[in-house]
């Protein structure tokens, strides 16, 4: 694969940009963090550049989103601005459940590349998705990344396949620069997880891939002054959700819109799989209601076996974080892991049965999702942890 | 220079390192965002061998304070790091500190201090400590956060004063960035020159007292020595910055500015915003406007000569602050600069805003937009910059009928006329409508939900709620959205209890005199992640009064809502960012805290343990707290509560490893009903009791003490949790 040189980190900077600049998207637990970490050190020790690098902050949750954000510039020049990137040169999608949130587009243009984590088995799906959003933000250079199942295959990370990737779109010639800074940070402790992190980044590097569009799709791409403004982002964002500010909100930060956390759609928290119900087996226990976290199970006054009873009824997909926790507590195997991917229609999906409205959901994976510390998470990363 | 090396690190980072190389004594502290990074890096090298200073996690910023001033006092170099409401609530040392003149260094990580929470950067802290008596030095950029700690502690000792080192949160303390930091910690040593102490307290044969008794007419000549000691740190600091110029090749002054001298407007901004502007400024002057920028680098005392020079020919001034002080129409930094002006005898027209709370980001263009304010003559002379009026026209309709007295008299949990619970059958407790909605953001596998339902399940009667700060009120409450559906107030994790007991004081208060219906409500406090540490004085207190409510504690074992720093109930030997584990450290390093025998110690009428892997004895024992705390006095419940993230385990499987705590008696199931202690589970009995061991290989956090050479340290464990539970066993047994 080749990519364009003209969007290299190198040209950008040579042609007289202040800032190559790297946003990424990812979820909590995914590793953007180090991620980025890891790109913006690389910069300065071993391309004679001078970056800086963050995250979003705040409390971190597994499964909330969190952006990353690197800059690079010349070696000689300081850099002296502190907030998030706006256009980044280039957008890295950790999780493709990100596409749908339109705060991962927000600022992009045709002159951002975007690379995007797609799971294996859906390149048709992936590819209609992707141009849709395409025509929709004039972009012009997306490229995926089957990361999960290059980190599954090579015992490494999603975060260190992406950093792979990223170096490629960048310019870089190999990831000599990518083994580097992976030793330095892993150290020499976990030989292991060294040379399994090195493939990772070795193989994000090789087997990225050019976005084939549709023909029908790439005709479509239509110039579309609106979503290159983030203002009008905003805006739309506020139409389908009207905001509070000093004139109408009530005055102290009181909050009377009592349970209104249950429109957010939290499904983008979900790793891949989903507890399936198999009605027939269920004896109404109740063991899965007192081990959901999410209040997904839907309980209502009916009959089983002749006997008036709570019966499940069903369960809320959309507050389901894919924990499993029912999974494990069910005593009769009613309720079993399934791939989510292999259940486009969920059986038995009843959304929370207490609202007496039903409510716009917005996509969104919890709150927001935050670092405010790092060493404990990344001594696990380190040790292949489970974060 | 030759003597540096480069480093990619943050504010945090860098300031850990100077710390290390300083070479203190000793830290004080107690965790708060966004300052904690520093005692967790310094944490990992202590765990590595890297320094070998004493660090003390304290159970409350009060006693962080306490622990510094006393060690302080000993005569030892002595730092701390602290944010926003930690810095707010250990306040009153800093003026007794200052006054008795004992020096120490202080790093303030700027954060929001406020109503609603916010865990940002502002200015809101900092700005609290301008009549402590402490110098305030401010850095900008990463870089002087390394430089400042070194030149902080040369002034500190120089002129007995403690100093604050003082930068922006998250923008400075967790932004990477290049930065050098001296090679030899030797050259950081030799800066600093040895430490002097003119009256040692730890010298036997030349008794002090410290902290006499003293009103009119001595204390004013006391604090008139403090006054000469912050002109001394006027007079003494260019000869620090420059003696530091000479070593690190880096220029230091009181104030710095860019394009000042030639400029009409002039901004001037404090912290991070500074560094931004720089660029800004930049650009504007290359297209020919006639502007400014300028900041100090202390804030105490206030560079006013320095400043004067700097701006005071300018035509116009903005001052943008990031805080307010209400009523004084305008941000402290911006009436300094007034009164400065004013001092000076400069006719300048002078404009203050106010922007940033909360974090909110400084990009490039504001800086313009600023500037242009200040020209605008007569248009304004304070005003918020970047508030947003608001687009909803009318409040949403409610997506929930209120939870209502009738509709959780579900009937399913009753406690009868002995006083016994009845009922809590899973399949019929699941009727319980919902008091907190779905779509709260914990993570997937969290124990925190499952136990508040659970609780719930056994409380028939209208609730309201307090939660401590911690992961419970974080993911639930985000604005503009909560996920309670009943009445909910949020407050310190100090005061939480305290907090309800005004609120159910006045609850029975109103019911008696007709102005709410009767009834009876439960009134419950939520505390976890630690808020038994820092919140214990209050919660015994309220137990000791005694008012009817009912303190749920969810035990995660951790600061989890902060990344997992380490609690008083942090299993022995466990791993969290401030108990690292290496080769000179094995976790941490003292017991679990018995939370129940403590509480029980008040003489309440009721406490309970429970565990959600036994969830009709849970259901049971919330049903007979809510029932004492309806009608005697004050009930404690603690649940022992999974977290997945810092527990480093599956969340799938989260049940069994609460299972095994509950089994290996690390979390034994009881109740103090009246002053009898129940063992309501006995896993010995059951043939199900297993070592601890079992339990702490099933967590990621430690899993490494099943290696031989922490043999010791599970024994230890083992012989502790045994006492505990044999003492409840014969308690039970007995009677009593």
């Amino acid at each position: 694969m080749v990519t364009d040189k003209k969007r290299s980190l190198f040209e950008k900077l040579e042609l007289g940009k202040d800032y190559y600049e790297i946003r990424l998207e990812s979820i909590g637990g995914l590793g953007a963090n180090l991620c980025g970490k890891m790109l913006g050190e690389l910069g300065l020790k071993f391309l004679d550049l001078n970056s800086t690098s963050f995250s979003s902050y705040g409390s971190e949750k597994t499964g909330t989103p969190v952006k990353g954000f690197i800059r690079y510039c010349k070696s000689e020049k300081e850099i002296r601005v502190h907030y998030p990137v706006v256009e980044p040169d280039l957008l890295v999608i950790f999780h493709q459940a990100l596409l749908k949130d339109e705060t991962v587009w927000k600022g992009c243009n045709k002159d951002t590349t975007v690379i995007v984590a797609v799971e294996d088995g859906q390149d048709e799906e992936m590819s209609k998705k992707l141009s849709a959003i395409i025509r929709e933000h004039n972009l012009e250079a997306v490229y995926t990344i089957k990361a999960q199942k290059i980190a599954m295959e090579t015992h490494s990370r999603i975060n260190v396949v992406m950093l792979g990737a990223a170096l490629k779109i960048m310019g870089l010639e190999d990831v000599s620069e990518g083994e580097k800074i992976c030793e330095d940070t892993l150290g020499k402790k976990y030989p292991e997880a060294l040379k399994n992190n090195i493939e990772g980044i070795r193989r994000g590097f090789t087997e990225l891939e050019v976005l084939s569009c549709t023909e029908e799709d790439g005709n479509n791409i239509e110039k579309s002054g609106n979503t290159q403004d983030p203002k009008n982002h905003k805006e739309n964002r506020k139409n389908g959700n009207p905001q509070w500010g000093y004139d109408n909100a009530p005055i102290g930060g009181i909050n009377p819109r009592f349970g209104s956390t249950v429109i957010a759609d939290l499904s983008p928290s979900r790793q891949g799989y989903i507890p399936l119900f198999i009605k027939d087996r269920c004896i109404n226990c109740g063991l899965c209601h007192t081990a959901c976290p999410d209040m997904v199970f839907q309980f209502a006054k009916g009959e089983y076996k002749g006997k008036e009873m709570m019966v499940n009824q069903g369960l809320d997909y959309y507050h389901c974080k894919g924990c499993l926790r029912c999974v494990d507590v069910c005593p009769v195997n009613a309720l079993v892991r399934g791939v989510e991917a292999e259940h486009p229609v969920k059986e038995f999906f009843l959304p929370n049965q207490e609202l007496i409205r039903t409510p716009d959901y917005y996509e969104e994976s919890g709150p927001d999702g935050y670092i405010t510390s790092e060493s404990y998470l990344t001594e696990k990363r380190m040790e292949g942890g489970e974060v | 220079m030759n003597n540096q090396v480069m480093e990619y690190a943050s504010g945090n980072e860098m300031a850990a390192i100077a710390i290390k190389q300083i070479g203190y004594d000793l830290m004080g502290y107690y965790p708060i965002t966004p300052s904690t990074q520093i005692a967790e890096n310094l944490d990992v090298m202590r765990a590595n061998g890297e320094t070998d200073m004493v660090m003390v996690a304290a159970e409350g910023e009060h006693s962080a304070a306490g622990i510094c001033y006393g060690a302080a006092v000993a005569g030892g170099r002595v730092v701390n790091a602290t944010s926003a409401n930690g810095l707010l609530y250990a306040i009153e040392q800093f003026p007794v500190q200052s006054g008795t003149r004992f020096p120490m260094v202080m790093n303030v990580v700027c954060r929001t201090v406020s109503g609603p929470l916010s865990i940002k950067g502002d200015h809101s802290d900092i700005m609290y400590l301008l009549n402590s008596g402490w110098p305030i030095l401010f850095a900008t950029t990463v870089q002087q956060v390394y430089d400042f700690n070194i030149i902080a502690l040369k002034l500190a000792e120089k002129v007995r004063l403690p100093v604050v080192v003082a930068y922006d949160g998250f923008f400075t303390s967790h932004q990477k960035s290049r930065c050098y930091r001296f090679d030899r910690d030797e050259e950081v040593r030799a800066y600093i020159g040895p430490k002097v102490e003119e009256y040692p307290f730890l010298d036997l044969e030349h008794p002090i007292t410290v902290g006499s008794y003293m009103n009119e007419p001595d204390l004013i000549n006391n604090r008139y020595q403090l006054h000469l000691a912050m002109e001394q740190v006027d007079e003494v600091l260019p000869e620090i910055f420059e003696e530091y110029e000479k070593i690190s090749g880096r220029k230091y002054s009181k104030v710095e500015g860019f394009g000042c001298e030639e400029a009409e407007d002039i901004l001037v901004l404090l912290g991070s915003s500074y560094d931004t502007a720089l660029e800004a400024i930049d650009e504007l002057r290359a297209s020919g406007e006639k502007v400014g920028v300028a900041t100090v680098n202390v804030l105490r005392p206030f560079p006013a000569k320095e400043l004067v020079e700097l701006i005071g020919n300018a035509k116009n001034i903005v001052v943008a602050d990031r805080q307010d002080s209400y009523g004084a129409g305008g941000g402290n930094l911006s009436l300094e600069v007034r009164a400065t002006l004013q001092r000076y005898s400069k006719n300048v027209n002078v404009k203050s805003l106010v922007y940033g709370l909360g974090g909110k980001d400084f990009f490039k263009e504001d800086v313009g937009k600023m500037l242009q304010l200040a020209r605008n003559k007569g248009a304004f002379d304070f005003e918020y910059y970047g508030v947003t009026k608001g687009s909803l026209k009318k409040q949403d309709e409610p997506l929930f009928d209120p939870v209502t007295r009738e509709k959780t008299k579900i009937g399913a949990t009753k406690v009868d006329e002995e006083g016994k619970v009845v009922g809590a059958n899973l399949n019929q407790v699941t009727a319980m409508p919902g008091r907190i909605a779905p779509g709260h953001g914990a993570c997937p596998g969290c124990g925190i939900p499952v136990n508040l339902n659970l609780l719930l399940k056994g409380i028939e009667d209208p609730v309201v709620f307090l939660f401590q700060t911690g992961c419970a009120m974080i993911v639930t409450t985000a604005y503009p959205r909560t996920s309670f559906k009943v009445p909910y107030v949020h407050n310190l994790f100090q005061n939480g209890a305290a907090t309800l007991s005004g609120i159910a004081e006045v609850c029975y208060r109103k019911q008696q005199k007709g102005e709410i219906p009767p009834g009876d409500i439960v009134f419950v406090m939520v505390s976890g992640d630690g808020g038994m540490d820092i919140g214990m004085g209050s919660a015994l207190g309220t137990a000791l009064r005694g008012h009817r409510l009912l303190i749920f504690e969810y035990d995660n074992g951790g600061y989890m809502n902060t990344g997992y720093q380490l609690s008083y109930s942090t299993p022995l030997g466990a791993r969290s960012s401030t108990s690292h584990v290496g080769k000179n450290q094995y976790g941490k390093i003292f017991f679990h805290k018995d939370m129940p025998k403590l509480m029980a110690a008040t003489g309440i009428p009721y406490v309970a343990t429970v565990a959600e892997s036994n969830p009709v004895d849970f259901i049971k024992k919330a049903a007979k707290a809510a029932h004492y705390a309806k009608t005697t006095g004050t009930a404690y419940v603690k649940a022992i509560s999974a977290c997945p993230l810092n527990w480093n385990d599956k969340p799938a499987t989260e049940r069994k490893v609460i299972e095994a705590a509950v089994n290996s008696c690390y979390f034994p199931l009881y109740e103090i009903e009246q002053g009898e202690t129940i063992l309501s589970y006995d896993p010995e009995k059951m043939g199900k009791k297993i070592p601890v061991v079992d339990w702490l290989s099933m967590m990621g956090r430690t899993k490494h003490l099943v290696k031989e050479e922490y043999r010791e340290v599970v024994e230890r464990m083992q012989q502790e949790i045994d006492i505990r539970f044999y003492e409840l066993k014969r308690k039970s047994e007995k009677g009593v």
